[in-house]
């Protein structure tokens, strides 16, 4: 397939890459400036290149907690990168961050920048080096604020993030606004894969002293390369022993003996061939398999690829005015063995491999969409918990306080239907967990919908069956502790929460009853204390905002409901919203 | 639908293993050691080092004539009761080869203080060993597992270089199995030396030599590379081959050394050839490449990769998705049930008799719900027999509370179809119980904490939604129904029979009044038209015209009417 590699990357102008490359080796050059700034007026582009550093200190700062200076990433900054399940904030490497954090005042005051965003050009930040993990994280601080949407372009780059990263990236959609240019045997872009050692400080020692200039070819450091990637080549082994549905049991026995890198690529690579011809690569896995394949030795021999590895660091702009220039680029998308990178039969299967776990995740998806056992089973059950909710509210009850009773056929029928949901969400869950499906399911929404009409219809009856059955003594209050609520409603409305770009906890409707039950065995237990009051009081107004915005329905207020006739037996001065929930009551009792 | 493709992960799992420093580490000390030590006689030391402060490194170091003549007469296998911990439910007894037996028994002295202090470490423990050093390692680390408990926060692993075969069948279905890694090079004889086709000693019987299994996981190594395999049929053939074909091999001592290092190297290698085209079945091409590795020609090994391919496909079904929803099926079913026996109170019947005298369609469908969670947990119970006692333990304590539900809900289903059908004759406990219900009962007892006064109190108080903790009490009810009548027809019976029947009704009485007091039947029991209460009428009968004299704890309660403040 041939295309120029501007018209792969989402709305970028042509003829930009090459500028970019010159201008980002340039500021690494400019160590008395955070970055440059060039526009290019024909094409409407401006263009920020940030400097990079070559000390051991700005890439390990960190080294004293782990020997990847790894931390979490700040979810201030950075609300939406992290896993919306179990998998908890992204990490990133702690010097990078540190560095980005020193450059981004300078960065949100520049006045080019806001002329750039005022005359709507585009805006690309760029970085060659370890300029590079500023460009990117710049890229995504803006992109999370929403102001514009600018372009990353990174020349020999490090990696800066882990798995966790690189999934927020694709499920946020974007991944495709960060394009790497990496040539084929460059230490740096996989020099993160390796934990921190002397060789690391060699190769960097070496960079620097060629960018003092002081010493104008100063003696290249040897036999660092076995070291850092026999590292990199473990961490691409574990993958792949994942990638290829790995089922030994000492796979994870082994690996709580090693310590991994926990970098992983994200966004699209763009791998130099060192001839003209360049291969495009957007599935993380992918990249990660070909970072360490396409470089392993071959025929030549290891000390002269070692130097190669260092030398084609520096090589970006020639290579890419090669490239780009003139005859349009070979541009290869699918993993394909002509692509010139010059991979091995190990390393094909290690790439079909990443295709077809890509591939396994679309099928996932599809399935849950079409198979009768799921998508249109969720609806079937959720219109049978529908009726059954409507016809509990003509015995003035309730569906919450007839399930809870278990009396007629209907509730038992309920039970079953709440039990068929819970498998099917359960195991949803779980592919989660695992990685079975797209990175961007928990954003689709479609199943956000879904999920949310579940979780507000159902999670009310798995309160009644859990205090029905006293669960709280056995393993705690409902809402507290962790083992009591099931993790399914908690991952829904950890999307929705996201989506709707609100604080974690803040969408927390379907727990309602919860709170109730809770606070009726607190007071029988605790008597009434002014912790009792202050969460009486909070409960007031979380039903009064509830029933507001219709995200509670009102069927709680019905007069032989639990809540109603607790609500009525609380003493007087432990109420603050006496009348309006009085109210409330009332009008319900006067809809029916 | 043509299946998605599966792939063999065994070299991707080598390369990880040789890239990680954690052989390095295992091997790092053992040459030294090895050679500090005299040559002769043919000994065993366990030396600990502590290289970095969270790891521990424990080298059993053979003498330099134990290492390259590692079997003087020691080739066979002896049954040894100091592993009989290992055992399957399907194997009477584990045998272990003579010499590393007799190595291992010659440290009790030391062993018992090294297992106390190192269970007690908490971080990773690595027990290795070369040669013969290896298979007392093995030993060792089983002999450790076996005394550690789930608390502890020692992180073992067992890597064994160059050893020989240590066991049989025996020892192949530990779960611990995964603790064990062996590196074996096809250049040395000395793993496969007690296969048939190896180079056994003449001394040795070959009958008993040809039961040795390999257990763990393998790393094969030849001089291009290495692979990771943990099927018994395929390690066998490449220690087969590996000592049949180095020629005078006992000689050659291999320097696990300089393998790792050329390893460490090939992993960063693009090897000869490159990828010129996608494979097509991936799974069956990797597998021979990978087997071209490490020097076997799968043709000519009758390697079956066919079945390797469905066992891949069998595993790669079970995900964590499809565990989810295997047990969010039995909930469904139990919720069922759960909802028959409510149905039937609501009816003020018994769940007992409820099922015992109906025929239709909701019984028949509760017959299927039964089904389908009998198979569920025969499966579960049969799967906890088969791993070694220790292990039991462990797996089984996850799901014993749900298992304890199961058998109070579905067992007394069970008694009642088979004293409905007047064929199946007496005693369903000794002759129809199923062995799943035996083995759950035996385990809950086991693990059941004594109980203490206030979990009495407490459950005086719920009474009215116990389960009928003895899932075999409606047994005891029928049986004594049955000793009612054949004291009823005195003509038909004898007087011993008539004595033993007798005998049954006190012993019953005596059993039901201290489940009473234990509060551990359901107060379904005394409802009216109950199996329990038709056994009361005809017993209370009984006594009055023929035993008026007669009274007992069970009788004054019943006949007091204390019952009817039960729950």
């Amino acid at each position: 397939m041939e295309e120029t590699v501007e018209n792969l990357i989402i709305g970028l102008n042509d003829g930009v890459i090459s500028p970019a490359a010159s201008l980002a080796m340039e500021a690494h050059n400019s160590p008395s400036k955070l970055f440059l700034v060039k526009k290019i007026r024909h094409l409407s582009v401006v263009v920020l290149a940030f400097r990079g550093s070559m000390l051991p200190n700005d890439w390990f700062g960190q080294r004293g907690h782990s020997p990847f200076g790894e931390t979490k990433i700040d979810t201030g900054k950075f609300p939406s990168v992290r896993s919306l399940n179990d998998g908890g904030d992204a990490v990133v490497n702690g010097s990078f961050l540190w560095r980005f954090n020193d450059v981004l005042d300078k960065l949100s005051h520049a006045k080019e920048l806001k002329k750039a965003i005022e005359k709507k050009r585009q805006v690309v930040f760029a970085g060659y080096s370890s300029g590079g993990p500023i460009a990117i994280l710049a890229t995504l601080y803006f992109l999370e604020n929403q102001t514009f949407s600018p372009r990353c372009l990174t020349f020999g780059s490090p990696l800066v993030g882990d798995r966790i990263f690189s999934h927020a990236l694709r499920r946020e959609g974007w991944s495709d606004y960060f394009t790497h240019f990496v040539m084929k045997y460059d230490i740096i872009p996989r020099i993160m894969l390796s934990p921190s050692s002397t060789e690391h400080e060699q190769i960097l020692n070496y960079f620097k002293s060629k960018l003092d200039r002081k010493n104008i070819n100063p003696a290249p450091p040897s036999g660092f390369y076995l070291t850092v990637m026999g590292n990199a080549s473990s961490v691409a082994s574990y993958e792949a022993c994942h990638l290829m549905g790995c089922r030994n049991p000492s796979l994870d026995i082994i690996k709580s003996f090693i310590e991994l890198s926990p970098y992983r690529p994200s966004g699209t690579y763009v791998f130099c061939t060192g001839n003209g011809n360049l291969v495009v690569v957007k599935n993380p896995n992918a990249v990660l398999q070909i970072l360490i394949h396409c470089a392993e030795l071959g025929e030549s021999d290891a000390a002269e690829v070692e130097k190669r590895s260092l030398d084609e660091h520096s090589a970006y702009p020639n290579e890419l005015k090669d490239s780009l220039g003139g005859m349009k680029a070979v541009v290869y998308l699918d993993v394909d063995p002509a692509n010139d990178l010059g991979l091995s039969p190990q390393a094909m299967l290690c790439l079909q491999a990443a295709e077809e776990f890509e591939n396994r995740r679309s099928r996932n998806l599809e399935n849950i969409r079409t198979d009768r056992n799921y998508k249109e089973k969720i609806e079937d059950q959720l219109e049978k918990q529908r009726k059954y909710k409507e016809n509990a509210q003509i015995s003035r009850l309730g569906y919450y306080d007839s399930f809870k009773l278990q009396k007629e056929d209907a509730d038992f029928h309920a039970n079953v239907s709440r039990l068929e949901l819970a498998e099917i969400w359960d195991e949803i869950k779980e592919m989660l967990k695992e990685f079975e499906l797209p990175d961007d399911f928990e954003k689709k929404p479609e199943f956000i919908k879904l999920g949310t009409i579940y979780r507000r219809l159902v999670e009310p009856l798995d309160i009644a069956n859990f205090y029905r059955h006293s669960k709280d003594k056995e393993t705690g209050a409902y809402v507290i502790s962790r083992g009591a609520r099931p993790k399914r409603y908690r991952f829904i409305q950890c999307w929705l929460e996201h989506h709707e770009k609100k604080l974690f906890g803040s969408r927390s409707e379907s727990l309602f009853w919860a709170d109730v039950e809770q606070l009726g065995i607190d007071i029988e237990k605790k008597g009434y204390l002014q912790e009792i009051k202050d969460r009486i009081h909070q409960l007031e107004r979380n039903l009064i905002a509830c029933i507001g915005d219709r995200s509670l329905d009102d069927d709680v207020l019905l007069e032989n409901s639990t809540f109603v006739k607790w609500w009525r037996a609380l003493p007087l001065e432990y109420k603050s919203q006496s009348d309006r929930i009085d109210n409330l009551i009332r009008e319900k009792a006067a809809g029916v | 639908m043509s299946q998605a493709p599966l792939f063999s992960s065994a070299g991707e799992l080598a390369n990880l293993v040789v890239t990680s420093n954690l052989i390095d580490v295992a091997w790092a000390n053992i040459p030294e050691i090895q050679r500090g030590q005299a040559a002769f006689p043919c000994s065993v030391q366990p030396m600990v080092y502590r290289p970095t402060p969270n790891r521990t490194i424990l080298v059993f170091a053979s003498s330099p004539n134990c290492t390259q003549y590692p079997l003087p007469e020691g080739g066979d296998l002896v049954q040894s009761s100091l592993f009989q911990f290992l055992c399957p439910k399907e194997c009477p007894s584990v045998s272990i080869n003579r010499a590393s037996l007799d190595l291992f028994i010659s440290l009790q002295s030391q062993l018992p203080g090294l297992k106390t202090e190192l269970s007690e470490w908490e971080g990773q423990l690595i027990i290795t060993g070369y040669s013969l050093g290896g298979s007392v390692a093995a030993l060792f680390t089983f002999y450790l597992l076996d005394s550690m408990d789930k608390k502890s926060k020692c992180r073992p692993i067992c890597i064994t270089f160059g050893s020989p075969l240590i066991g049989d069948f025996g020892l192949q279905h530990s779960q611990w199995n995964s603790f064990f890694l062996h590196v074996v090079s096809n250049k040395d004889p000395v793993p496969g030396l007690f296969l048939p086709s190896g180079r056994s000693p003449p001394t040795s019987s070959h009958s008993q030599t040809s039961v040795y299994k390999p257990f763990g996981t393998y790393l094969l190594c030849s001089e291009h590379g290495c692979a990771c395999f943990d099927d018994p049929d395929l390690i066998l053939k490449f220690l087969t081959v590996a000592s049949s074909e180095v020629a005078e091999g006992l000689q050659l001592v291999v320097d696990y050394g300089e393998i790792l290092r050329n390893l460490k190297y090939r992993a960063i290698c693009k090897g000869a050839q490159l990828a010129s085209e996608r494979f097509a079945y991936p799974f069956s091409d990797g597998i021979v490449m990978e087997l071209k590795t490490i020097g076997i020609d799968p043709a000519e090994q009758k390697i079956d990769t066919k079945r390797m391919e469905a066992e891949a496909r069998t595993l790669a079904k079970e995900t964590k998705a499809s565990e989810a929803k295997k047990l969010n099926d039995r909930k469904k079913a139990m919720a069922q049930l759960e909802w028959y026996k409510k149905k039937a109170e609501y009816e003020k019947k018994g769940y007992y008799d409820c099922f015992r005298n109906e025929e239709n369609s909701r019984q028949r469908n509760v017959k299927l719900f039964m089904e389908e969670l009998t198979a569920y947990w025969e499966e579960m119970v049969a799967e906890a027999e088969r791993k070694p006692q220790k292990e039991r333990t462990s797996f089984r304590t996850g799901w014993l509370f749900a298992g304890t539900t199961y058998r109070r809900m579905v067992e007394p289903l069970d008694i009642a179809e088979f004293y409905k059908d007047k064929d199946s004759g007496r005693d369903y406990i000794n002759n129809k119980r199923s062995q799943h219900y035996k083995l759950l009962e035996q385990w809950y007892e086991e693990a059941a904490k004594p109980r203490t006064r206030e979990d009495l109190d407490s459950k005086k108080k719920k009474v009215s939604v116990l389960l009928t903790e003895d899932s075999c009490f409606w047994a005891h009810v029928e049986e004594a129904i049955l000793s009612c009548e054949s004291l009823r027809n005195a003509n038909s019976t004898t007087p011993e029979q008539r004595e033993s029947s007798w005998n049954n009704l006190v012993r019953f009485g005596e059993y039901v009044m201290k489940q009473i007091d234990n509060c551990a039947v359901s107060p379904d029991i005394f409802w009216s038209g109950s199996s329990f209460m038709t056994w009361w009428g005809e017993y209370e009968a009984y006594i009055d015209n023929f035993r008026n004299f007669y009274s007992s704890r069970l009788v004054e309660y019943m006949k007091g009417g204390g019952y009817k403040q039960y729950g």
